[in-house]
């Protein structure tokens, strides 16, 4: 606290001291700084009655000075006036320079009787030029003004010239003057043909030499009623006075109430040309105008942020945004689409490569393209050594047609290329020279929208199917023309289908043959069906008839043939027509078994029929007797009268003795003139002696050969062979032998029995 | 200064019903009369702020405008709001786009010495021009007063002849307006009550037909633009628009100032709040149209539509 009184008391007698340095000075003093809108000597003869009044109603002294717009610039920068009075464009250029206390009256002027406190600019020339009436008749002329900071003199007629279309700061020669009588004098003497002036100063003139009024002329005369004086344009506030920030407030606002109090009539008024002082007005107009020309404060461009363009051009600013964004989001999907083609592609491209399928492109003839599977139909080992060839070149000279590989494939082409999609068989010659068969299916692909399109070719390896092809021709041929009849059935027998042999065996057409039996024995009928499907097959031979009748044999092999699933589909036969080699082989038999001079039984026959009378005569219970039977004296028979005569004799004694002989009995010649004979069922040795003895007889009777009577006896040995008797038929035929040479050595023609010695 | 004078519409009407409107190559033609809350449009047609569109129609009264909305030769004219609703009352769908400028002032109520309140008035003989904005002015003074049409004397007479028939002594009190106002002040009339104690009631308005509002509102946009630039010069640039329109109107600048201090000029964004759906505007419209109905000045309520429009505003101004 006691602090703080020190510091006021040593405050309070600085202030003291300050107010006595200022006092001593006698009166305190402020400039009155007027701008000289015209020449300054002017000037001070009319201010010089405001300033005095002033300083009578201020108390302080008030000193006046007239300046040019540089020198106030000057004198303001060196705070040497208080108060300055200047036209508002000036004063808003002030103000954007240095602060300011603020505006403390608009000026007032008066003429013609009027009051205003309105400002505006007059344009004008000399009457005589008629080629100036317009505002549009400006352009192009010398303009004298008295500067670019004057808003009566220069910047409101600009904005009217700009309204109207012409922009005097580019087009128009301008001539800084300094002030309005400079601007008269040059418009008069005709060195600018245009003048720019504020309002009120023609009047002045014209009262200070009448003269004039008929040497100028006003350009855009405006029609304000109510307004002193004439004007080319519109109406501005006047000349502000204004304080500047370093004047205390108590004389501001002495100043301020002595402008505001000025009456009309005081004199001070009247010199200078015033109507007094009104409360500020409002200079925002004047800003708009020099705005709007880019004059000072407001020539620098203003500066423009992203905000206020974004504010001024929100729908642009959003159209080219939502523009953009579009454009991005197309990009992407673009970049994104492609992406995926370019992957569809690689994947197509790897699916056709891999494709088992060989496919190839030609282009303009030649392969362009191909795949791993067409390589390797045909044998190359990389797509370099097939690409850039035609077709032709892995090929023979000629395909299977007879026409020439280059010729075939030529007009291949040429169709593929007019629109048509080809097929054709072709033959490709592989590098180790052996040869592929194809099926070829070509197409054209239009890549582009006109010209030749390109040929898509397609290979399937008919290699195999050609090979089976082949087979079944084959096949069918040896079907066709076997020897042996061929029939196909169904798996119920009924026949499907024959071959020529089969109608020429059985003398039945095809249409009969179908859809009937096969020829089948006899005897087993269908079932030979079942032993085939049972066993896989069935063979024999069987006796038949053809249509005609005629008794055929035939050797049949049915096959039953199985489908994937192992069931019974159909049978397969074939069979041929053995009956001539059946009569062949009976008559063989014959020949084997029989004495062909008498048709007896030979010895062979004879030991089968004796083993099968033994059998039957141990089966039977009976007795049964082997008779040896030799003819003597046949010898000399021969001798005398010739073969034919010794066998014509044999051949009359065998038929005797067989005619002798009952049915059961058998009768066989061994050879030579030696006979024998089985009696079966022989009671008792008494009928057999009988037998025998009668045998004898019908040999001694005298036979008729070669024209002569010709008597021949015979030898019997006989033997009997009773059941139980372990004896076989070749030892009985050896028992009668001997019993036989026992009747030959006894005196021949007689008959022994075997006697067991 | 005729523009509240209404003249019987019917005759009017029938001869519209056989005329069509504008066809959109031909400008659009606005009535338009002089009036301080007009004068806008003449200024914005003095600086070239007018499209060529657009075609001011210079009437010396409302009354004329009027005819020519209702017989289709005007798309567009400057009104009372009170005579917009006759309008449209008398069938002719109109939209209001602009609220040029509210009375604070400008329509007074004078009365002769010793008439001290509003309640001193029943029974007094009251001089009118029903007809015209002064009957709106008078029936918001009743209401004011808490009295109706019946407790006074209501003398039905042009505006111009108040000042004949109060030097005669006819009547007690006159309803009127600027410069009539002036006359019968000098002549001793006392102001007992005036316009600017009816806060936003009695409004100057753009009024556009229905019509042009549909088929052209590119045209009443540029009108309502120009409108608010005329204003702009007229409110920021007293210094010339005073003698601009003292030129005009033939009288003084100080009686622009005048008169320029009885009403209110709204810009921009109290048009925006003037002309909202739920605005003044509306609202003063509705209530206008009951007591207009209930004096029996108004036939019929013809449009329930809303009459502001605020759509043709622009969003900003230079």
């Amino acid at each position: 606290m006691r602090g703080c009184h020190w510091l006021c008391r040593g405050l309070s007698a600085l202030l003291m001291l300050c107010s006595m340095a200022v006092g001593g000075k006698s009166q305190e003093v402020i400039t009155l700084g007027v701008y000289a809108y015209r020449l300054d000597t002017l000037i001070y003869e009319r201010y010089q009655p405001l300033a005095d009044y002033l300083s009578r109603q201020t108390g302080m002294q008030v000193k006046l000075r007239a300046l040019s717009q540089d020198d106030m610039n000057r004198a303001l920068a060196a705070n040497r006036i208080d108060f300055f009075l200047t036209n508002p464009s000036h004063f808003l250029v002030i103000r954007s320079e240095r602060s300011l206390t603020g505006v403390l009256a608009t000026l007032l002027k008066q003429g013609q009787g009027e009051t205003t406190g309105s400002i505006g600019g007059v344009i004008l020339t000399r009457s005589e030029r008629d080629d100036i009436n317009t505002l549009q008749d400006l352009e192009g002329k010398s303009i004298a003004t008295p500067g670019l900071t004057y808003l009566g003199g220069y910047q409101a007629q600009a904005l009217e010239l700009l309204a109207a279309g012409v922009d005097i700061h580019r087009h128009n020669r301008m001539v800084y003057l300094g002030n309005h009588d400079r601007v008269i004098r040059s418009v008069l003497t005709g060195d600018t043909e245009v003048g720019f002036i504020r309002t009120g100063i023609y009047e002045e003139l014209v009262e200070e030499t009448p003269g004039l009024r008929g040497e100028l002329k006003i350009i855009n005369q405006q029609r304000l009623k109510g307004f002193p004086f004439v004007a080319s344009t519109r109406l501005y506030p006047e000349w502000p006075l204004v304080s500047l920030p370093h004047v205390d407030s108590g004389t501001v606002r002495r100043v301020a109430s002595a402008l505001l109090a000025l009456e009309p009539d005081h004199p001070a008024a009247q010199a200078a040309g015033l109507a007094g002082f009104s409360p500020p007005a409002d200079y925002q107009s004047v800003e708009e105008l020099t705005r709007t020309l880019r004059m000072p404060p407001y020539d620098k461009v203003p500066r423009v942020t992203w905000l206020d363009v974004l504010h001024q051009y929100r729908g642009w600013v959003v159209t080219i945004a939502v523009l953009f964004i579009l454009l991005v989001i197309t990009s992407l999907w673009l970049s994104r689409k492609k992406r995926q083609l370019a992957m569809e592609g690689r994947r197509l491209r790897a699916l056709i490569g891999s494709w088992p399928q060989p496919m190839l492109m030609i282009r303009d003839g030649v392969l362009s393209d191909c795949n791993r599977a067409a390589m390797d139909l045909v044998g190359y080992p990389s797509a370099a050594s097939l690409l850039g060839k035609s077709l032709a070149a892995f090929s023979p000279h000629s395909q299977p047609d007879g026409a020439p590989s280059l010729q075939k494939a030529e007009n291949l082409y040429h169709r593929v290329v007019c629109g048509e999609v080809a097929e054709s068989e072709w033959v490709f010659l592989r590098p180790d020279g052996s040869r592929v068969w194809v099926s070829m299916t070509l197409a054209p692909v239009y890549e582009r929208e006109a010209g030749t399109p390109a040929v898509l070719c397609s290979w399937h390896d008919i290699t195999r199917q050609q090979f089976a092809e082949e087979q079944q021709r084959l096949a069918l041929s040896v079907f066709k023309n076997a020897r042996e009849a061929i029939f196909i059935t169904d798996a119920q027998g009924a026949v499907m289908d024959i071959n020529d042999a089969y109608s020429h065996i059985t003398g039945r057409e095809h249409e009969e043959a179908i859809g009937n039996l096969p020829p089948m024995p006899v005897d087993e009928g269908s079932a030979i069906f079942g032993v085939a499907s049972r066993h896989g097959v069935w063979s024999g031979e069987f006796a038949t008839r053809r249509v005609d009748g005629r008794a055929v044999v035939l050797n049949l092999s049915l096959s039953s043939v199985v489908d994937e699933q192992g069931e019974l589909s159909h049978f397969v036969g074939v069979f041929s027509d053995i009956t001539r080699q059946k009569e062949i082989e009976k008559q063989l038999r014959i020949m084997a078994h029989y004495d062909a001079l008498t048709n007896l039984p030979n010895r062979v026959l004879f030991s089968d029929r004796l083993q099968q009378s033994v059998a039957q005569a141990r089966r039977q219970g009976y007795q049964i007797a082997v008779v040896y039977i030799d003819l003597d004296q046949f010898k000399p028979v021969n001798d005398a009268f010739g073969h034919q005569a010794g066998d014509a004799l044999l051949v009359e004694v065998a038929w005797r003795m067989r005619a002798t002989l009952r049915e059961e009995d058998t009768l066989a010649r061994l050879g030579g003139d030696e006979f024998a004979a089985i009696v079966v069922n022989v009671p008792d040795e008494e009928q057999l002696d009988t037998l025998l003895s009668r045998l004898l007889s019908v040999i001694a009777e005298p036979a008729w050969v070669a024209n002569h009577s010709v008597e021949v006896s015979a030898s019997l040995g006989y033997t009997l062979y009773s059941p139980g008797d372990e004896i076989d038929g070749d030892q009985l035929l050896r028992q009668a032998d001997q019993a036989m040479y026992q009747a030959k050595r006894q005196g021949k023609n007689r008959c022994c029995r075997f006697q067991e010695s | 200064m005729h523009r509240r004078r209404f003249l019987q519409l019917m005759t009017a009407v029938l001869a519209a019903t056989s005329l069509g409107g504008c066809s959109p190559s031909e400008p659009l033609r606005i009535g338009v009369h002089p009036w301080i809350g007009y004068e806008s449009l003449y200024l914005a047609e003095e600086f070239g702020w007018l499209p060529d569109r657009l075609q001011l129609v210079k009437q010396h009264a409302a009354s004329h405008s009027i005819e020519g909305l209702i017989a289709g030769d005007l798309d567009a004219a400057a009104l009372t709001l009170d005579e917009a609703l006759r309008v449209r009352g008398a069938g002719v769908p109109v939209r209001i786009v602009t609220v040029t400028d509210v009375s604070v002032g400008a329509d007074v109520l004078l009365v002769r010495p010793g008439i001290e309140h509003l309640t001193d008035l029943p029974g007094r003989r009251v001089a009118v021009e029903l007809d015209a904005v002064s009957g709106v002015m008078l029936f918001a003074v009743l209401d004011a007063a808490g009295l109706g049409t019946d407790d006074i004397s209501v003398v039905d007479m042009p505006v111009n002849e108040h000042a004949e028939a109060w030097r005669r002594g006819i009547i007690d009190a006159s309803v009127n307006y600027e410069p009539e106002a002036s006359r019968l002040e000098a002549m001793g009339a006392v102001r007992l009550f005036d316009s600017s104690q009816l806060p936003e009631t009695i409004f100057d308005v753009l009024v556009v037909t229905e019509e042009a509002a549909e088929s052209r509102p590119e045209a009443i946009r540029a009108l309502v633009r120009a409108h608010f630039l005329g204003l702009q010069h007229m409110v920021r640039n007293l210094h010339d628009s005073v003698y601009r329109i003292a030129s005009r109107q033939d009288i003084s600048p100080a009686l622009v100032r005048q008169s320029m201090a009885t009403v209110m000029l709204p810009e921009l964004s109290a048009n925006h709040r003037y002309l909202a759906r739920n605005g003044r505007l509306n609202l003063v419209a509705n209530q206008l149209e009951i007591v207009l109905l209930r004096e029996g000045l108004m036939k019929a309520r013809s449009d329930v539509r809303p009459v502001a429009d605020a759509s043709f505003l622009p969003r900003s101004l230079p």
